[in-house]
């Protein structure tokens, strides 16, 4: 099993003194289910770019499995907030496309695109073109072109953002049983509390100038909504809507009413 | 007209025939140039100008008659329509073959830029009378220096276009790619080159038009075909009706080339404006 690993991560850009996170400290292990939320500007968006290897750290480690990371790769496969989805590729074309990189073979790799398309609900889409998809239907798209090769992380930048709150519902659940089937350590930006403490095996929370992680707490509700529970019912029992509380008052740091 | 009409009256009654509306740009471009033939015909019955500088449309008209079954120059209409489509065509294979490759390396590469992007820069100004007397000393009079000559025309849009389209390609798209473990060839197969089609389509586009331009150049020197070549021959003893007819076939040609191309863009890159 393997582990991500963000250890006294400091980054700043060229020229400006001003660091965007320091100090940052987060494990991510496989079967693990990171939210990362905070006020805009708290460099959430940068957190994931260095856990997927856009950006390098300034000072600190990045390091999977102890070893450390130079790049981009295979092992940790992204879901972006614009989709990023190829309009000159069908949707299946899409997913098979990480597929295709790695060497698979063609009738197996549209085999196993046309399998992941099915477990995000998108049978009978597979020929159609990008751009005749809703915007929900892309960003699952963009989920199975992500699980497509099997990737130990998924890290997913504000993946909902762009959706609508009926949609986002059916989502979460969907994303639980997916993280749930392929076995990876999920890590999610996002700026919704809801989201991130239903989601969540654990949240972070990010305060900004400098981003520094000001909080961080374990949560089951997505474990046990796998068992079968009822997401409704979690959603409004007393603990979560404390935490909620918790996590409302960590990112404005006040105390909890 | 609306959907819903439509789905509302169509148990009942056949669905409403879409009302007919006037193709108004086809209309106006039609207009327009009957306007221009209409002022011609006019002018040159009114005596305004010597026939010899303004031949009637009817004698324009019968010298195409003329090219087209007994010849002029050397040829029929065909054969130098048929010269003339093969040294634009192949010199944008051809132009395609090198702009696309130079275009990829200045737009992904820093030693790529710094090399080629000074070199396209310095065809790009040229005129092609200016160049031609070196290309005819240099490669000689034969097929190759008229390819040449169109080609070096449509180099710098080819190159210019390929290079914008690239930067068309997201970061998120290129982000993506790289977390699959896309080598540099890859990236540049499978993203930035489809993500810069639309733009380098509109280059062929501009290249065919730098090519029809620079053809009457390139047929200067040593042809025994082409519609450059006709012009020429024609021009030399005052055969003005023929210069305008000559004229007149470029400009056709040029349309439906330009034409044929829309139509394969929307045929082969139907994502095109379409996020």
């Amino acid at each position: 099993m393997s582990v991500l690993n963000l250890s006294h991560v400091s980054l700043s850009y060229d020229g400006t003194p001003a660091p965007v996170l320091k100090d940052i400290t987060l494990s991510l292990s496989q079967g693990d289910f990171i939210s990362v939320i905070g006020r805009s500007g708290s460099g959430k968006t940068s957190l994931m770019n260095l856990a997927a290897g856009f950006l390098r750290p300034s000072s600190g480690q990045v390091t999977i499995g102890g070893r450390p990371v130079t790049g981009p790769g295979p092992d940790r496969a992204v879901v972006f907030q614009d989709d990023a989805l190829f309009p000159w590729r069908t949707v299946v074309g899409n997913v098979a496309l990480p597929l295709k990189l790695a060497g698979v073979a063609r009738d197996e790799r549209e085999a196993t695109a046309r399998r992941w398309l099915a477990s995000v609900h998108l049978e009978g889409q597979e020929d159609k073109h990008i751009w005749q998809l809703s915007g929900g239907q892309r960003q699952r798209v963009g989920i199975a072109r992500a699980l497509a090769s099997g990737p130990d992380f998924l890290l997913m930048d504000e993946p909902l953002g762009a959706l609508d709150a009926m949609t986002r519902d059916r989502m979460h659940e969907l994303l639980l049983q997916l993280w749930d089937q392929s076995h990876t350590g999920a890590l999610l930006i996002t700026h919704s509390v809801e989201e991130a403490l239903f989601l969540s095996t654990s949240v972070v929370v990010l305060a900004p100038d400098p981003g520094r992680i000001s909080f961080q707490e374990d949560y089951d509700y997505g474990r046990r909504f796998i068992r079968g529970e009822d997401p409704r019912a979690l959603k409004s029992e007393p603990g979560f809507i404390a935490a909620r509380e918790r996590l409302l008052a960590a990112i404005y740091e006040k105390e909890p009413v | 007209m609306t959907d819903s009409t439509a789905d509302t009256t169509a148990l009942t009654a056949p669905v409403p025939r879409e009302k007919f509306r006037l193709p108004w740009g086809l209309v106006l471009g039609v207009s327009t140039i009957g306007a221009l033939i209409l002022f011609w015909a006019l002018a040159s019955w009114a005596g305004w100008a010597s026939p010899v500088f303004l031949p009637s449309p009817a004698r324009v008209w019968a010298a195409l008659n003329r090219v087209a079954t007994d010849g002029y120059a050397n040829a029929t209409l065909l054969e130098h329509m048929g010269a003339s489509l093969w040294r634009v065509f192949a010199a944008l294979f051809f132009t395609m073959l090198i702009g696309v490759p130079v275009g990829l390396l200045i737009a992904t590469s820093k030693i790529g830029r710094g090399i080629l992007d000074p070199l396209v820069e310095f065809i790009r100004p040229l005129p092609p009378l200016a160049y031609l007397p070196l290309i005819i000393i240099w490669c000689g009079i034969g097929e190759g220096s008229k390819i040449l000559v169109i080609g070096i025309a449509m180099l710098a849009p080819i190159v210019i276009s390929t290079v914008s389209g690239v930067k068309a390609a997201g970061e998120n798209q290129i982000r993506a790619a790289r977390t699959f473990g896309a080598t540099r060839a890859q990236l540049i197969r499978e993203v930035m080159l489809p993500a810069a089609l639309p733009s380098i389509f509109t280059g062929m586009r501009i290249a065919l038009g730098a090519g029809w331009t620079t053809l009457v150049a390139s047929e200067l020197v040593a042809a025994t075909r082409g519609l450059g070549y006709m012009i020429q021959s024609a021009a030399q003893f005052l055969v003005t009706d023929m210069v305008i007819a000559g004229i007149l076939v470029i400009s056709v040609l040029a349309t439906l080339s330009e034409i044929l191309l829309r139509w394969m863009e929307r045929r082969f890159l139907p994502w095109i404006g379409k996020s």
